[in-house]
Order: C-alpha cells, then structure tokens, then sequence
C-alpha cells in the first residue's frame, strides 16, 4: 500500500505541477502584482519605480474622465439588464411548441460566435453617416428628422455602442436560460398543464422557480460583462468623442499603454478586481442565500 | 385549433424579426463587399448590388493581401499549440482534481478559481511587465502561454464530464498493476473525447476571435493575426466601405464555418461551462 501511495503522490505532483506554475506565475503573480504597482509612480519601462503611498488612489477618486467612463458602463449595465426580461422571453418562446425551433435557436447564438472586431466594423458601416444602412432605413420609413450622428454625439452615443453589445451578447444568456428550461423535468410541466395551468402560471409557478440559480448566474454575468465592455467602444469610437463614449477598463488601458502611467492604471485594475470580487461575495452569499432558503423552505 | 394557428404564427413571427435583426449588419456588410464605388455612390445600402454589376475586385483586393496570408498562418499556429496543451493540462487537472484526495487540494482548487475571477483585460497591465522580462514580447509566445495559463473553462467541461464516468474503471485498471499514468493516457483519456472535442472548438472560436492580446503583445507587422490584420486593414481603407467590407466578410467566414459544423458542441459546452459552482 505503501508503495502505491509513494507513487500516487509522485502521479499528482508530476501532473499538476506545471498547470499550476503557469497559474501561478502567469494569472495570481500579476493580480498580486497589480497591488504592489499601485502604490508606485511606474512608468512602464523606467527599471526604477518610487513607492508613492496612496497618491494614485486619491488621484483615481479625483479623476473626472474616470466617472464619466464608469457611468458609461452603467448605461450598458441597464440597458443589459432590461433586456434579460426579453432574453428569458425568447429563451421560453424557443423550447415551447415551435416549428424551425432548431434553425432559430442557431441563429440566436450566431452573433455571440462572430468575430467582435468585424462586427464592430459592420456596425461602423451600419451607423455611419456616409451611406449608412441604418439612416437609409430612417429615410425610407420618412423619419429623416431622427438622423443623427450616431457614433458621435455625446448624447447618444452609449447606447448606439450598448446596442451592438446586446446584439453580440444577448444569444448567450438566451441558450443559458433554455438550457436551464429544458432541464425541468418534462413531467411536471405535463401534470401541471392537465391540471389546467396556463402558460403564465406555467412560467410563474413552475418555470421561474426552477431556473432562479440560472438568472443569478447571469446577473452576475452582466454586472461582470459590463464592468469589463472594451473592445465594442475600443474599436468603434476609441471612446470617443473626447471621453463621451469611453469605459473604465477602456480608461485603465489607456492609462498604461497611451500615458504611461502604469501605476495609476495598476489602481485602477485593483479597484476593478474589488468591485468585482465585491459583486460576487454580495450576491453569492445574499441572493443565492435567499433562493436556497426559499427553495428549502419550499421542500420543507 | 384555431387559437393554436395563431399562438404559433404569433411565435414565427416574433422568431423572424430576431432572424431579421441578426442577419441584417451582415447582409448589409455583404451586399457592400459587391459593389464597385461607383455602385457604391448611387445605390442604397439597403438594396443588394444588381446582378450585372456584381464585382469581386473588392475581395480580391483582401485575399492577395500578404498580411492576410501572414494572420492565417499566425492563428492557425496559436491555435494548434495553445489547444494542444489546454486539452493535455485540462484533462489531466481536472482528473486529479476530481478523483484524489492530496494534501494542498483545496488551495490548488481555490487557485484555479479565483483564476476565472481575476478581470481578463486590466490584469494585462501587470502581466505586461512579466512577459517583457521573459522576452516574450513580440512573439508568438505571449499570446499561446497567456491562453495556456489563463483561460480555464476546460476545468468546467472536463471536471463535469469526468464526475459522470464511473471509478471502478480506474480501481480494475489499478489492481491489474496499471500505472497512474498508463490509466490516464491509455483509459481516461479516450474517453474524454467528446468534452475535449467541446473544449477545443469553444476555444478555438475564442482565440481566433479575440483582438486585445495579439494587439497589446505583437505590435510587429508580421505577427498579425486575423483580428489584428482585420484593425490594419480596416485604418488603411480610409472610409472606403465596400473595400473593408469584403475584409470584414473573410474574417468573419473561420469561426461562421465552424460554428454551422459543430454547433452541437458549442452550444453543449457553452451551457455546462457556466452554472457548476
């Protein structure tokens, strides 16, 4: 037994140890690393760094573009979040009683697979002002009077970018919920229909319940997603015009790369990784906590 | 009955409208990439080119692009190798994570996770720094050792595949005198087959798609990639949309062909990757 034990270990260790070195050196090295960075004023090349205390965290909370990058974010936050309701719709309506069910489920899905910058620039082409598909389907319905500068004015221009990124993203949430749908055994829906259960109390009694561990995912998945929107702006306005269209992890890369300032974008990474840790612990141990009970509660 | 015809004319309709709102930015972009300038000029974009006019000098202004050449090659050598070793990492953590019992378990497992936690794009600021002092910048190493470390879905797919096989497969093979790595390679690992068939078309989609390590890590011109040669491509045509527009199309085809062949997989995979916490 001995001898099989020594060569139990020698199987794990040998196995595991480069995954884990690369894990190590490649992913918790560097998030550890971005603390230490934060405290420093490094340049991104200079070998010499100075340890500046906390002068890049006031001058984060003092950073004007920086809140006009992360309110940015909550405009594709809300506007993500509204549009979970109708990805639920359309996650029932696709494993209900519907003809082509298959053809539609894979065209749900097909943005979220498409390559992001070629999107990005169909929809450059899309919005634009010069022979632009979307001001051509204005005129034609005689609506010339809503044209506007699309990707350019401040005003609007968040939720042109938020709507290319629900287009992108929304197919996934949907195949998420039906996967959640169909894993409800058919035979309670079944009994509860000859019961003569409509399709609403269907959803509400039966459906919503079962799927509620699969809404927290995906809340968590949006808060997520739209702490981290980048490359949708990146490419299509480069968050502009001035800041108007920009995000935080758009600012904090800009920060590094274009200012060379490492350490204040090293900062900025940190509080990102805290809001983020901070959104899951709270609804892990909140929401999650309330629908165990609720379910619990339920059986019991 | 009756209701029931209109119930599902209802449904076809609302299906349709999303068809419609998906397909519509890449017809559009498609009907551009026909069009010659002129054509360009006086049709609407709405409106696909005429049959008679119909050119693919746009397209062949793309393909003959040596870059382009170049970010097929370079993909396609990211590609092979990062998937090579996420599949021979993730197969192999995954087993032992789910079928031993060791001393430091639970700090390895909590590593791993907190690895899926960690935001993907500010975390390049410190990791920058790491790839330069090993001289991997610029080269195609930085991208495969970054998608080999750091993107772990394999985990998911493969722990949750492997929970389902059963163990006296392994306790039989052990008796027999069968090694742990003989078990592994010669038993464990052809099963997984059909997770790793899941894992390495999940991931390939994501690689080839992805535009922010290949732009931050290999600036150089020749290490373009698809994406990246896409972003050149796209600053060098100046407003010409029918030109970018058939770039556009060719970039988009790789992933398109490999979700219509194995769909099955993705949307598999894309669902088990998600909720097992």
């Amino acid at each position: 037994m001995n001898r099989l034990n020594k060569k139990r270990k020698q199987f794990i260790f040998v196995s595991l140890i480069i995954p884990v070195t690369l894990l190590v050196a490649f992913v918790v090295f560097p998030a550890v690393d971005l603390f230490r960075m934060s405290f420093t004023n490094w340049d991104g090349y200079s070998p010499e760094s100075r340890f500046i205390w906390f002068e890049n965290y006031v001058s984060m909370f003092q950073n004007k573009d920086l809140w006009l990058s992360l309110r940015n974010n909550a405009v594709y936050f809300f506007v993500h979040l509204l549009m979970i309701i109708v990805e639920l719709a359309f996650a029932v309506l696709l494993t209900s009683k519907l003809r082509a069910a298959k053809f539609y489920k894979t065209m749900v899905f097909l943005p979220y697979i498409i390559n992001g910058v070629a999107i990005a620039y169909a929809f450059s082409y899309f919005f634009s002002p010069i022979n632009g598909a979307f001001d051509a389907i204005l005129s034609a319905a005689h609506l010339e009077n809503l044209i506007r500068n699309w990707l350019s004015d401040e005003k609007i221009v968040n939720f042109v970018l938020s709507f290319v990124s629900l287009w992108r993203f929304s197919g996934y949430h949907v195949i998420l919920f039906m996967a959640a749908l169909q894993s409800i055994p058919q035979d309670i829906m079944e009994a509860a229909e000859v019961d003569g259960a409509n399709t609403w109390q269907l959803f509400r009694y039966i459906q919503i319940p079962a799927i509620m561990l699969m809404v927290d995912f995906v809340l968590f998945d949006n808060i997520r997603g739209a702490l981290q929107v980048f490359d949708i702006p990146f490419v299509m306005t480069a968050g502009g015009p001035g800041y108007a269209s920009s995000t935080f992890t758009l600012y904090t890369i800009k920060t590094a790369f274009t200012f060379s300032n490492f350490g204040l974008a090293a900062t900025m990474a940190v509080a990102m990784m805290f809001l983020i840790i901070l959104v899951y612990v709270v609804q892990n141990k909140i929401i999650h906590g309330i629908i165990l009970k609720d379910r619990r509660n339920e059986n019991g | 009955m009756a209701k029931r015809v209109v119930t599902q004319a209802v449904k076809q309709i609302i299906c349709l409208c999303m068809v419609v709102i998906v397909l519509a930015p890449i017809l559009l972009t498609l009907f551009a990439s026909l069009k010659t300038k002129t054509d360009m000029a006086v049709t609407s974009p709405l409106s696909p080119p005429g049959l008679s006019n119909i050119t693919f000098e746009n397209y062949k202004e793309v393909l003959t692009n040596k870059y382009l050449l170049l970010g097929f090659k370079n993909t396609g050598i990211i590609l092979v190798v990062s998937l090579f070793f996420n599949v021979i990492f993730g197969t192999i953590t995954a087993f032992i994570i789910e079928r031993f019992e060791f001393f430091g378990k639970k700090v390895i497992v909590a590593l791993f996770f907190v690895g899926m936690l960690i935001p993907t794009f500010v975390t390049e600021i410190a990791r920058f720094r790491l790839i330069n002092s090993i001289h991997l910048y610029n080269t195609l190493g930085a991208p495969i050792i970054i998608y080999v470390a750091s993107d772990l879905m394999q985990l998911y797919i493969y722990r949750q595949f492997i929970s389902g096989l059963s163990v006296s497969l392994d306790e039989a093979a052990l008796i027999d005198g069968c090694s742990y790595f003989r078990l592994f390679y010669t038993i464990i690992f052809p099963l997984l087959a059909p997770a790793t068939a899941t894992v390495c078309i999940i991931k390939a989609i994501t690689i080839i798609n992805d535009m922010y390590i290949p732009y931050l890590y290999m600036p150089k011109n020749k290490l373009r990639t698809l994406t990246t040669f896409l972003m050149d491509y796209a600053n060098a045509q100046q407003g010409s949309w029918q030109t970018l527009a058939a770039g556009i199309i060719v970039i988009m085809i790789p992933t398109i062909l490999i979700y219509i062949f194995f769909q099955k997989y993705i949307l598999a995979g894309i669902a088990s990757g998600a909720v097992k916490e």
